[in-house]
């Protein structure tokens, strides 16, 4: 019915009464999302939002009283590494890191530690998963998108919104939007995405989110030209920009190849992707 | 952040990594005395972060003491992008009679680092084609446990060293891994490692560059900042959590996410114009450091019109029409800004905004960015 996140998915938040953690659990709840507790070390015991969400220390204990199966992280960054692997060892499934910028070699760590785990990590610098209706499993706007047919997988938050918010207006709705996120190393990339589309029957067609930086949305092309059964649409945002505009936003990282460059919307091209070159021309090319 | 030549070199000598002797020197006063110290050939090396160094005549071998003032001068009057020469480092020659790359670099799609060493060492092995033709060996590392000896060893093999020389490369390949890990390096690389005739190894160049996301943990890397790298506003944005990245034009762009920047340049671009900075304020701002990122972009002269293209997920949008309004009422200068506001928060954001003066609001980036191209064409006239 949906990837990731469904209608019997217990969520629990990992830094409820931060900021933004806060705020945003109290989306989730008027939104009608299953969150079912959260977690701030030392104010273990206490409830939140009237009484009605149990704060816990830590997220095994979370998880034996409640048995959350996922976890949205709202820790500051040099916490978050922390955070997503005390969800792995107490067994949470589906992990959503919101909070983004995390040190590399902590993400390293937490890459190392996901291979030896059954857990699935979205993000860091994840919008979060949004499953219209049901759940929004992160920090997507309210009513943005409506119930449909169609998965969407972005590298991008905003341009994930963007799309959103251009599919609802134009009255098509969506089954599951997933938002990798932004940082430079992630947990779940586009192949695996694809394959959970591939393999979920409310899905019926997919809108690829993809940019600059990394071969990811290569991999993936070659994954829809040998195996996806279901009809593939791309907006690749960032191919025009020459390298000299691209290269201030990869000296964090430096994983910008201009072997890669460009290459993107061929290939997907090639692999009998739909691509659109403009947010406008998503719609037109959706099977309605 | 890549860091100087010879901020690298120093952090290998103190790991134990043998190198070249070497000093710094600010002028061709101490390039002079420094050379007669450690005797004759030195090689000069140009301090830059810019690409490109031998190519523009910043890397010289000198022979004696008559030609060095005049080839240090040269030196100095270099400028490389913009950037003039402030130092130089006088390293001992010597000869050798080969080249190795040694490095360890991050592979982000798979999440580990990895050792690699090449056969082809020197300027031209990264030079797409000589790279691919060198015999090349890459080892994932798992970081929980560590670069183990055993890797090194089926990296050495697989190239056909001679193990005469295994145990050298294995010990500059465990040190260098310390470095990596220890500075929280996203690269840490011996490019050229060269072989003496006394059949020594040394790292000869080498090029560490720093993870921004590590600098709070890294706080010597944090002040030593290079002006030449970060400019002012660079530095002064990272206070505030800001991504602050320059381009020649003249519209200044503010932006939730990487992915929404490529977007509002690729929509400039397309009519033909370029931004003065684009301002990533990134998930989650607060309205103070959007004030900040306005307030640096109506204090930059090179900025005349500025782009604020928001869609909240985590930023919200309440808070960033507070922090607009607060630079806008702060600052002295006035500058056309065109806005685009959504998402979470977006109707008490806009009703914020509802009396605020020189704001123009739209509902799509390319909307903003046509509005923003035609106000300048109009300010030309």
């Amino acid at each position: 019915m949906s990837v990731l996140i469904n209608a019997d998915s217990r969520i629990m938040v990992q830094g409820i009464t931060g900021k933004r953690g806060r705020f945003h659990a109290l989306q989730m709840l008027a939104t009608g999302s299953q969150l079912i507790g959260g977690t701030s070390p030392g104010k273990g015991g206490e409830w939140c939002f009237d009484g009605r969400i149990p704060i816990f220390d830590t997220v095994s204990e979370c998880v034996q009283s409640t048995n959350a199966d996922v976890s949205i992280i709202f820790v500051p960054p040099h916490a978050t590494a922390d955070a997503i692997l005390e969800a792995i060892d107490a067994g949470i499934k589906t992990i959503i890191s919101i909070t983004g910028s995390i040190p590399l070699h902590d993400m390293m760590t937490v890459k190392s530690a996901l291979k030896n785990s059954e857990a699935v990590l979205v993000g860091p610098n994840s919008p979060g998963v949004l499953v219209p209706g049901i759940a929004n499993a992160g920090i997507f706007p309210n009513n943005l998108a409506m119930r449909g047919n169609v998965g969407i997988v972005s590298r991008s938050g905003t341009l994930c919104y963007e799309v959103l918010d251009c599919l609802t207006q134009a009255g098509i709705g969506v089954s599951t939007a997933v938002g990798l996120g932004d940082d430079p190393i992630i947990g779940i990339d586009f192949l695996t995405c694809l394959e959970l589309f591939e393999a979920d029957p409310r899905t019926d067609q997919i809108i690829m989110i993809g940019g600059p930086g990394g071969d990811s949305e290569i991999k993936a092309a070659s994954y829809i030209n040998s195996q996806l059964t279901k009809p593939v649409i791309a907006w690749i945002v960032g191919e025009n920009l020459a390298l000299p505009l691209l290269r201030p936003f990869f000296d964090k990282s430096g994983n910008l190849s201009s072997e890669v460059l460009n290459k993107k919307t061929r290939s997907l091209k090639e692999a009998g992707v739909l691509i659109a070159n403009k947010i406008e021309e998503i719609p037109s090319l959706i099977n309605r | 952040m890549k860091l100087h030549e010879y901020q690298a070199k120093s952090i290998l000598k103190k790991a134990g990594i043998p190198l070249p002797v070497s000093h710094l020197a600010g002028n061709a006063g101490q390039v002079k005395r420094i050379s007669n110290e450690i005797g004759y050939p030195v090689v000069l090396k140009a301090q830059t972060l810019e690409a490109g160094r031998g190519h523009a005549g910043g890397v010289r071998i000198v022979h004696n003491e008559n030609e060095i003032e005049n080839v240090s001068n040269e030196i100095f009057k270099l400028v490389l992008n913009q950037q003039p020469i402030q130092f130089i480092l006088v390293e001992k020659a010597f000869t050798f009679y080969k080249e190795y790359y040694l490095g360890i670099i991050s592979d982000l799609d798979e999440g580990t680092p990895v050792l690699r060493i090449s056969e082809a060492g020197g300027a031209t092995f990264l030079e797409a084609e000589s790279f691919k033709d060198a015999l090349t060996v890459d080892q994932a590392i798992d970081i929980n446990r560590g670069l183990k000896d055993y890797q090194i060893r089926e990296v050495l093999v697989n190239l056909g060293i001679a193990p005469n020389y295994w145990k050298q490369f294995q010990v500059i390949a465990r040190k260098l891994y310390e470095v990596y890990r220890q500075n929280d390096a996203s690269l840490a690389e011996i490019n050229s490692l060269v072989l003496t005739e006394l059949d020594q190894l040394y790292a000869l160049d080498v090029k560490i560059s720093i993870d921004t996301q590590s600098l709070y943990r890294q706080e010597a890397f944090f002040d030593a900042l290079d002006p030449s790298y970060f400019g002012w506003e660079e530095r002064e944005a990272m206070k505030y959590n800001l991504d602050y990245h320059s381009f020649p034009g003249e519209i200044g762009c503010i932006v939730n996410g990487m992915g929404l920047a490529y977007l509002t340049m690729e929509q400039l671009l397309l009519i033909n114009h370029l931004p003065a900075a684009v301002i990533d304020i990134r998930g989650g701002a607060t309205s103070s450091s959007i004030t900040s990122a306005l307030g640096m972009l109506l204090a930059n002269q090179q900025v005349k019109v500025i782009i604020v293209n928001i869609f909240g997920g985590m930023t919200h949008c309440d808070e960033t029409a507070q922090g607009l309004i607060q630079a806008l009422e702060e600052s002295t200068r006035k500058k056309p800004v065109f806005l685009r506001l959504e998402g979470t928060n977006g109707t008490p954001g806009l009703d914020l905004l509802l009396k605020t003066e020189n704001l123009t609001l739209f509902r799509s980036t390319e909307a903003l960015v046509n509005a923003a191209a035609t106000w300048l064409r109009g300010d030309e006239q």
